[in-house]
């Protein structure tokens, strides 16, 4: 069970190697099918029987979502939300988590209890009423109002990551700033965020990754094709089903997830290095 | 997504260095500058989830038509759909999905945290490529497998046949479907599991397995009385996570089944997202909403008082 058990006889851990690859093929087999499917034509995609990799790599799938017209406007739209979203999310944040760590005064719990209450609200619940709203006072289909909305599913743990971080520096820095004359703004721009970066990074990065890959909020109250994001075009393929053509899905399926691919080896670093500075409280 | 649930208490009152700072020192300012800093968040949280909250509290005692309001009605919503039978059948599949989810990917999350623990330098480098999955979207996991399932041409009913088992519809037969969208959602969630109880296991003292092995305990008695013992609250906590992702999960749903056939994939939340879509008559769905809403709630407090994450 411990490392320390097996660590003395290399061989002993022949059978959990090989189980470990076992857990990897059942986690990564799915993944590169999808990954061999975008590379085939699609006759050779529906081919009995199916081949492992394709017998000729083609790009064309790539390019045909490069090419489709509406392409270009869904993914700029997934990136103006995921980055608005989370832009908004640290906007206030970081007011908010900073005063968390640094104030004492009355309500703060009550205040702290409200956030961690709009916490436990499912954002399923909220559909129709929230469909709702935005239909009587005609905000349906508006990039803003999903913005924001995406961005209030990430503020409350934006300000609790902001809290603890900014509790992890130690307050003398703060104080014998003030003596020499910052101002509170100044102290938080020059001397907090540059220490707190690394817990900054790491909140971005899980937002990010959640607001890209959200499909509801988008899908229910931005259905317009001019506001949807990559995830909705991607769904509604699934929709169409009589044109759906499975390589060029799997092709979008591997576009659509490369921010988050990408992303996915910078979220290991800035964690450990988030976890790091929480650490070093005391 | 994932890993939002790592946090720990926000705060703690002792630390502030309230009423000594320049700005802070006027006793007036004092009362309100604080929440000024709060204000934009709880603004923006108001609007997006307070008001609509209360709001959907309101929807479900009005008597609706599509999505016009025709007047108070009392309980009637209420009591239309904790009489229907679809409602009811709408909490068995959420039951069924969230249970049998759940049991998967903690069964095999916690294999794969022993068994790559056991694997010294390859098990870490496995652990980072197996938690990637996570990170996909819902709607990027239900095209993979949509495709994968694809009664015509998929991989998976392929290799059904090779061994003589007749795959038949996949997603599109009424008893399979739901079993079928369990093994995705395992599929999709364990390797969370398994981070959180590696994370567990690592920081359990060895003086506890050396202290069995002196009293010559074998392995399974490692497992049980150590291993076990000591990543309980983590897997309990993690249990819950989950189980709350489940409950309000729709996106999966939508892409692979669009809660068929025969309604066999309708959980509490698809049943809500289609009120929503359709839009027929919101009352009762915001009622549907309402159940949703209170079992998350009632998790999220169970959540918070086992990880201790009170605040203030």
């Amino acid at each position: 069970m411990s490392a320390a058990v097996s660590s003395g006889r290399p061989s002993g851990r022949v059978p959990a190697i090989l189980m470990s690859f076992l857990f990897g093929v059942i986690v990564l087999g799915p993944v590169f099918w999808a990954l061999a499917t975008s590379f085939k034509t699609e006759v050779e995609a529906v081919a009995v029987p199916p081949t492992l990799w394709p017998s000729k790599a083609t790009l064309e799938n790539y390019f045909k979502v490069f090419r489709d017209q509406s392409f270009a406007r869904d993914l700029f739209n997934s990136v103006i939300y995921a980055v608005g979203a989370v832009a908004l999310a640290l906007l206030v944040g970081i007011p908010a988590g900073y005063a968390a760590a640094r104030f004492t005064f009355k309500g703060k719990r009550a205040l702290m209890l409200v956030i961690l209450a709009t916490s436990m609200v499912p954002g399923v619940a909220l559909l129709v009423p929230t469909y709702y709203l935005l239909d009587s006072v005609g905000l349906l289909n508006s990039g803003i109002v999903v913005t924001i909305i995406l961005s209030a599913r990430i503020i409350p743990q934006t300000v609790w990551f902001i809290a603890n971080f900014v509790e992890a520096v130690p307050v003398e820095i703060e104080e014998s700033a003030f003596m020499d004359g910052a101002n509170r703004f100044e102290i938080i721009w020059n001397l907090i965020l540059p220490l707190i970066r690394p817990g900054i990074a790491a909140v971005a990065t899980i937002g990010i990754v959640t607001t890209w890959n959200d499909y509801i909020t988008v899908a229910v109250f931005a259905p317009d094709v001019a506001k949807r994001t990559l995830q909705v075009a991607l769904v509604n393929q699934v929709f169409d089903a009589v044109g759906i053509s499975w390589s060029y899905m799997m092709a979008f399926v591997v576009i659509a997830s490369m921010p988050v691919i990408l992303m996915f080896g910078l979220v290991q670093k800035w964690f450990i290095s988030g976890l790091t500075a929480g650490a070093v409280k005391g | 997504m994932s890993a939002s649930h790592s946090h720990a208490g926000a705060s703690s009152p002792g630390i502030g260095i309230t009423g000594d700072t320049p700005e802070t020192h006027n006793r007036a300012r004092v009362s309100w500058v604080p929440y000024l800093w709060f204000a934009p968040a709880i603004l923006v949280l108001f609007l997006v989830t307070l008001y609509p909250t209360f709001f959907v509290g309101w929807l479900s005692f009005q008597k609706t038509r599509y999505y016009d309001l025709t007047g108070f009605v009392g309980l009637a919503n209420y009591a239309e759909v904790l009489s229907s039978a679809a409602f009811w059948s709408t909490v068995y599949v959420s039951v069924t999905y969230v249970v049998g989810s759940l049991a998967g990917a903690v069964v095999l999350g916690m294999a794969a945290a022993l068994v790559l623990n056991n694997s010294g330098a390859t098990g870490s480098v496995l652990r980072v490529f197996i938690l990637f999955p996570w990170t996909l979207s819902m709607s990027v996991v239900g095209s993979i497998w949509l495709w994968l399932l694809n009664p015509s041409f998929g991989p998976i009913p392929y290799l059904m046949q090779l061994t003589g088992i007749d795959p038949g519809l996949m997603l599109g037969d009424p008893s399979l479907a739901l079993p079928l969208i369990i093994v995705v959602t395992a599929w999709w969630s364990f390797p969370y599991v398994m981070v959180m109880a590696t994370a567990a296991m690592q920081s359990i003292p060895k003086e506890l397995y050396e202290a069995v092995e002196i009293d010559g305990g074998g392995p399974l008695i490692k497992f049980r009385y150590v291993t076990l013992t000591q990543i309980l609250p983590t897997l309990g906590s993690t249990a819950l996570t989950l189980s709350i992702m489940y409950l309000t999960l729709m996106t999966l749903i939508i892409v692979m089944t669009g809660g068929g056939p025969l309604g066999s994939t309708t959980t509490l939340s698809f049943e809500a997202f289609r009120g929503t879509v359709q839009a027929v008559n919101i009352g009762p769905t915001a009622v549907v909403s309402i159940v949703v809403l209170l079992i998350n709630v009632a998790l999220g407090v169970v959540y918070t008082r086992l990880t201790g994450r009170v605040t203030g």
